[in-house]
């Protein structure tokens, strides 16, 4: 403390609040330099996008291609939270597939069956999940290993329930993605509920106390927090994520399929990091990975639009994936030489 | 009547006893410092007091009721709390979301109360005219003073009635150790119990109205603090050592300079560090831990970045890494702190692991000579005396003090001439560590330079020609002659600096 400050102190000793200068804006802007990275990018492809295709910047076009992403959105979601713990959920593709083939199986035409059996498969994702986090911290291992494990043992199970892709659902199941409220469907809806969840859920002591353990675990661990419970609950909401996006999954296809879950896996990781958020834990937030989501679903489109192979898409969506991962350790480094 | 009253504590993990029939009482109001070396148990004590970990034997009374945390909330309740030096602190949460971790004020729908949270926070810096700090600002963003400063607000916010200060004060620079000082006489004023841990002895006459000395795992005394002299405190920490350990200190060192180092600086933990040391010379590295001989010995050997000017055997060198540190013959080796996971590959055999890093040099066009390499691993097992059955024996089966001969064996065949021993008896027997240190002379006496760090104090005074103590990554002192013993290496590296 120079002795300027030390005088501006005395001088008002009743208010202590911003001694030094001001706010550290190129800090703040280091910070959050992967999430600028990724509204770049989204701003980019859209525009791209819209260049090529008519009727791109319409309410229409927001409501098919929500529809389109918010499979990986939800499955995202709880990715996120599990990124931000410092961990990883690989289960996610086992669940998604299990749920499928759960309601594919199961929902009939009368409301109150579907509804249990909907309900059903959200408590299993969590209580799946919840394991995850249990086997996590009693065995002490890797949460790559015990959800990797924990995705094949599901993909099983949702073979042996129906070993391919069929079954059906309701009508009016399949209708919900397709439902209008004031010009925008519910999937649109669902977005905006996510991201309200997320300004809730962040700011909660459960939410605080999952990203400190992600930041810094032993710390957390010596502030008094159980890191069994935290893992509990961490991949119990991830598991609750993937089942969520199962049962809107089958609103896009009709069906139940014992192997659509892996398409979700990787790419519920790499929305995230596009998005912004760290890998190594405590960093992040859901509207990156949402923006990430987005800039996944819409390179498919551009493929389409651009009359190439659409094997070009996962070539597309690896290049935006390194330049994220780029941006945010450039930044990452930027920051850090700063600190020390 | 006495707030805390602590009755044959004792601590172990495995075999090793870490707290032993401790003793130890203190009143509310008063500050009361822990004094010992590292190791001497201060650090189990507390962590026992904070309930970090359980103790196996003993009573503790806390307000005359029996007290045995079972975690640090459970601490809490009963009001102690702990300033660790291992901070407690989330660097991707903010100075007041630190502060409060777990105990934030909450709005209705479950989320923290930001108003309320500021106030508090405002309040209670205010309440204890802490240095400025901006709550707002990311943890990960402070420097390791301010992190201390949190980590103490931490503390204070849970209103404690008794307050741990683990060595609080090292991290903070002298404006800010002085208003700890103060705080912590201020808290005792209240009527706090505030039990202080520093090595500065200083701080602790400035501030303890009692004091309790550690030492082996075990208290030894405890003072009225006006009532004791610093030397009876130092006698006191140290006590008695047994020392036919040692072999006999012939002075082999030549004029010849095998490595000079000029103003080696490395971050915060070294800080313009100058030393010499010579051919035939074993140079000790003394201090309290953590004072910079860690990343002295990593910079030297290229495993940590450093800036500064190195010469070998008078030649100016660049060690950007272990590898230009290795190359060549008389070149640079170091035997780790950690030989388990730095040193030596526990699967392979004797053989393999002395040989694995200097292949090159029984390869003959390509081809591995297996002739040459069987002679030059006997000529090292005999020289070392390693007792394994043979060289094909796995090293994970030797015993510590057999591995480490393996290390020495492995570091003495890249050819290095300057050699830096971190610790290398720690985990060693007693006949072995004998040994250990003949062969240390019997290398000097070779025309090796050796630099030496011990944890233990004794092995540097009987085996050292010069020690070097360092302090907050300084040279402190340079010690020669008769002046190298116990009570001149924690001088230095406790109270202010003699001339060097």
């Amino acid at each position: 403390m120079s002795v300027e400050q030390t005088v501006a102190r005395a001088q008002m000793p009743t208010q202590m609040k911003d001694t030094r200068p001001g706010i550290d804006w190129r800090g703040r802007a280091l910070d959050r330099a992967p999430f600028l990275v990724a509204c770049l990018m989204l701003a980019l492809i859209v525009a791209i996008y819209g260049s090529l295709q008519s009727g791109v910047f319409t309410l229409d076009e927001l409501n098919l291609d929500t529809a389109a992403a918010m499979t990986l959105m939800l499955a995202a979601t709880g990715q996120t939270i599990v990124l931000v713990r410092g961990g990883i959920d690989l289960s996610i593709g086992g669940m998604i597939s299990l749920g499928t083939v759960i309601a594919a199986t199961r929902f009939t035409d009368d409301p109150s069956t579907t509804a249990f059996w909907a309900l059903a498969i959200l408590a299993l994702g969590f209580l799946i999940g919840a394991l995850n986090g249990l086997l996590i911290s009693l065995l002490k291992l890797q949460p790559f290993l015990v959800t990797l494990a924990t995705w094949s043992i599901l993909n099983g199970v949702a073979m042996i329930i129906l070993p391919t892709d069929g079954g059906s659902v309701p009508g009016w199941w399949v209708g919900f993605a397709s439902g209008q409220l004031l010009g925008l469907t519910s999937p649109v809806w669902m977005l905006l509920a996510l991201l309200a969840f997320w300004w809730w859920f962040r700011a909660t002591r459960v939410g605080i106390i999952i990203q400190a353990s992600g930041s810094n675990e032993k710390s957390a661990f010596l502030s008094g927090v159980s890191i069994t419970r935290v893992n509990i609950v961490t991949y119990g909401l991830s598991g609750l994520f993937a089942a969520g996006a199962a049962l809107f999954l089958i609103t896009q296809t009709g069906a139940g399929s014992p192997t659509i879950g892996k398409d979700y896996i990787l790419p519920s990781v790499a929305a995230a990091v596009i998005g912004g958020v760290s890998l190594f834990g405590g960093r992040g937030h859901l509207a990156g990975t949402l923006i990430g989501a987005f800039v996944l679903t819409l390179i498919g489109n551009l493929v389409f639009v651009l009359h190439v192979s659409s094997y070009w898409q996962p070539v597309a969506s690896g290049v935006i994936l390194l330049l994220s991962v780029l941006a945010s350790s450039v930044a990452e480094k930027a920051a850090r030489s700063r600190v020390l | 009547m006495d707030l805390v009253t602590v009755k044959g504590l004792s601590k172990r993990y495995g075999g090793i006893v870490a707290l032993s029939e401790a003793a130890f009482s203190a009143r509310a109001g008063e500050v009361h410092a822990l004094l010992g070396e590292n190791g001497a148990g201060k650090s189990t004590f507390i962590q026992i007091l904070s309930g970090a970990v359980q103790h196996d034997g003993g009573t503790i009374l806390v307000g005359g009721r029996d007290y045995r945390p079972a975690n640090p909330d459970a601490a809490q309740a009963r009001g102690i709390a702990a300033v660790f030096q291992e901070l407690s602190l989330i660097p991707d949460l903010s100075v007041e979301q630190n502060i409060w971790f777990r105990h934030e004020p909450r709005t209705l729908l479950g989320t923290v109360n930001r108003t309320e949270m500021r106030r508090k926070t405002l309040a209670l810096l205010e309440k204890y005219d802490f240095p400025a700090l901006r709550p707002e600002q990311e943890l990960r963003r402070l420097t390791l003073a301010e992190r201390q400063i949190v980590e103490i607000a931490k503390g204070l916010a849970k209103d404690p009635r008794i307050l741990i200060l683990d060595e609080a004060t090292s991290a903070l620079p002298a404006r800010e150790a002085e208003w700890l000082l103060k705080l912590t006489r201020q808290l005792a004023a209240e009527g706090r119990l505030v039990i202080f841990i520093s090595h500065r002895m200083a701080e602790v006459r400035a501030i303890a109205d009692r004091l309790t000395i550690f030492r082996n795992g075990g208290t030894v005394a405890a003072h009225e603090a006006a009532a004791v002299s610093d030397d009876e405190i130092v006698t006191q920490m140290i006590g008695r050592h047994l020392d036919r350990l040692y072999p006999e200190r012939v002075p082999t060192m030549t004029d010849r300079v095998a490595l000079k180092v000029g103003n080696l600086t490395s971050g915060s933990r070294l800080s313009g560090v100058d030393l010499s040391l010579r051919e035939g010379e074993i140079l000790g590295v003394g201090g309290l831990q953590g004072h910079g001989q860690r990343e002295l010995f990593q910079a030297l050997f290229g495993a940590t970045k450093a800036s500064g000017a190195i010469e070998l055997w008078g030649k100016p060198v660049a060690i950007g890494n272990p590898r230009q540190a290795l190359t060549g013959k008389d070149g640079i080796a170091l035997v780790p702190e950690d030989r388990r996971g730095q040193g030596l590959l526990l699967t392979k055999s004797v053989r393999e692991n002395l040989t694995l890093s200097v292949i090159k040099r029984f390869t003959e066009s390509g081809l591995l000579s297996r002739q040459k390499e069987a002679a030059l691993v006997k000529e090292m097992v005999d020289f070392l005396r390693i007792k394994a059955g043979t060289p094909e024996q796995l090293a994970g089966t030797l015993s510590g003090g057999n591995q480490q001969k393996v290390i020495f064996g492995k570091m003495l065949l890249t050819q290095a001439r300057v050699l830096l021993l971190y610790d290398p008896t720690r985990g060693v027997d007693v006949g072995t560590k004998g040994e250990i240190f003949q062969l240390m002379r019997d290398l000097a006496a070779r025309g090796y330079a050796i630099l030496f760090h011990s944890s233990d104090m004794p092995e540097l005074v009987h085996v050292a020609d010069r020690v070097l103590v360092m302090r907050n990554g300084r040279i402190a002192a340079t010690l020669e002659g008769d002046y190298i013993s116990e009570e001149e290496i924690l001088r230095a590296a406790m109270l202010e600096t003699r001339a060097a």
